[in-house]
């Protein structure tokens, strides 16, 4: 299983939820999909917080967070907190590779070793917090995720890929793609998000 | 700080919309604590870190949430990366509440905080984020809503940090 396959299987189930991204799903995430409603965010580390604020003041829309094993253990105390606040419209997909896949070196994480990100989800009372390692598997927990209620938590278990590295770079700017999000979810709540406007 | 002033924070804070806040507990301005939680216009998000606490109030802002953080001065160094990542660099308005722990008129300064305090001005000058200093209540609804208005214009934090009467 790899993430582009995980990816290209989610690509279907995204209509008007909004999507936030941490750095290594929107190499391929950004390929994929053009929804107006990705949040691309081009960091580690923030995916997780964003989304949930973003569930927190949209509590009836639903919000998906595509993240990575480097990045949750960037932000680990994410997960106390997202145990602690709940929102039931969040939906959280960890791709899990077990290593630091950055753009020229390819170093073990945590979760390599020890390390159990469902386990400490779970222990953070995020009670449905599993672990997938087939494609059939992360097909069902994903869909039930997706479809169900309750807030979800999907651990991938992938191969390590190579494609980020090679990928095209995309032009669109970190503010452009804030813009485009925002105005997507103006038009798709009616309510002006950012104010002061003279 | 006097439980007037504590209502006087709050009640500025409501009149210049802030409606949702992330929050780390701390000594200095823990009086509003109470008085937020009280009041159902105020959705509140305790976190585990400051640096989450930016990263949660930037995700309710770009969801339509007019957002504070709220934080002890100490917390600014924990959450500058999430400071320059996302609402800096994403140009997030948020409002920064925090107590400027070791300031000169820190009521509480000691050894333990004046080091952090020392520091602080320089660290929003590198982050290039608006700060105010408060030391008293005159003018405060005016004062958050200055902030407020100052946050939504540029699209950026603003910060408000606390000290003197804030302090005691």
């Amino acid at each position: 299983m790899n993430r582009r396959a995980c990816l290209e299987a989610l690509l279907p189930l995204v209509t008007d939820q909004l999507v936030v991204a941490s750095v290594s799903g929107q190499w391929v995430w950004g390929q994929i999909s053009r929804h107006e409603g990705n949040l691309l965010l081009g960091s580690m580390g923030n995916a997780l917080g964003v989304g949930m604020g973003m569930a927190l003041g949209l509590p009836h829309r639903q919000v998906i967070v595509i993240e990575s094993d480097g990045s949750v253990l960037l932000s680990l105390f994410n997960l106390p907190t997202l145990g602690t606040l709940h929102p039931d419209n969040l939906k959280v997909f960890v791709f899990d590779n077990e290593a630091y896949s950055g753009s020229r070196i390819s170093r073990p994480t945590a979760t390599a070793a020890k390390t159990d990100i469902a386990a400490i989800a779970r222990d953070s009372g995020i009670e449905r917090a599993v672990t997938v390692r087939d494609l059939d598997a992360f097909n069902r927990e994903m869909s039930s995720a997706l479809k169900g209620p309750g807030l979800g938590f999907v651990v991938a278990k992938i191969e390590e890929t190579f494609e980020h590295r090679n990928a095209e770079r995309s032009d669109v700017d970190l503010m452009e793609n804030k813009y485009r999000f925002v105005r997507y979810v103006e038009r798709t709540e009616g309510k002006p998000i950012f104010l002061g406007r003279g | 700080m006097e439980p007037d002033l504590a209502s006087k924070l709050v009640n500025g804070l409501r009149s210049a919309g802030i409606n949702f806040v992330t929050y780390l507990p701390e000594t200095r301005l823990s009086q509003i604590l109470p008085l937020m939680r009280e009041d159902k216009f105020f959705q509140l998000a305790p976190v585990a870190s400051e640096a989450e606490g930016v990263s949660i109030a930037a995700g309710a802002s770009l969801g339509g949430k007019q957002v504070a953080c709220y934080m002890e001065g100490t917390g600014v160094f924990v959450s500058t990366y999430n400071l320059l990542t996302v609402a800096e660099r994403f140009g997030v308005p948020m409002l920064l509440l925090v107590s400027y722990v070791g300031s000169v008129a820190d009521k509480r300064n000691s050894f333990l905080y004046v080091r952090r305090g020392t520091r602080m001005i320089p660290v929003w000058e590198a982050l290039g984020i608006e700060y105010q200093i408060l030391s008293d209540g005159e003018n405060l609804e005016t004062r958050i809503k200055d902030a407020a208005r100052m946050m939504h214009a540029l699209k950026l934090p603003v910060v408000l940090l606390f000290t003197g009467e804030f302090t005691s």
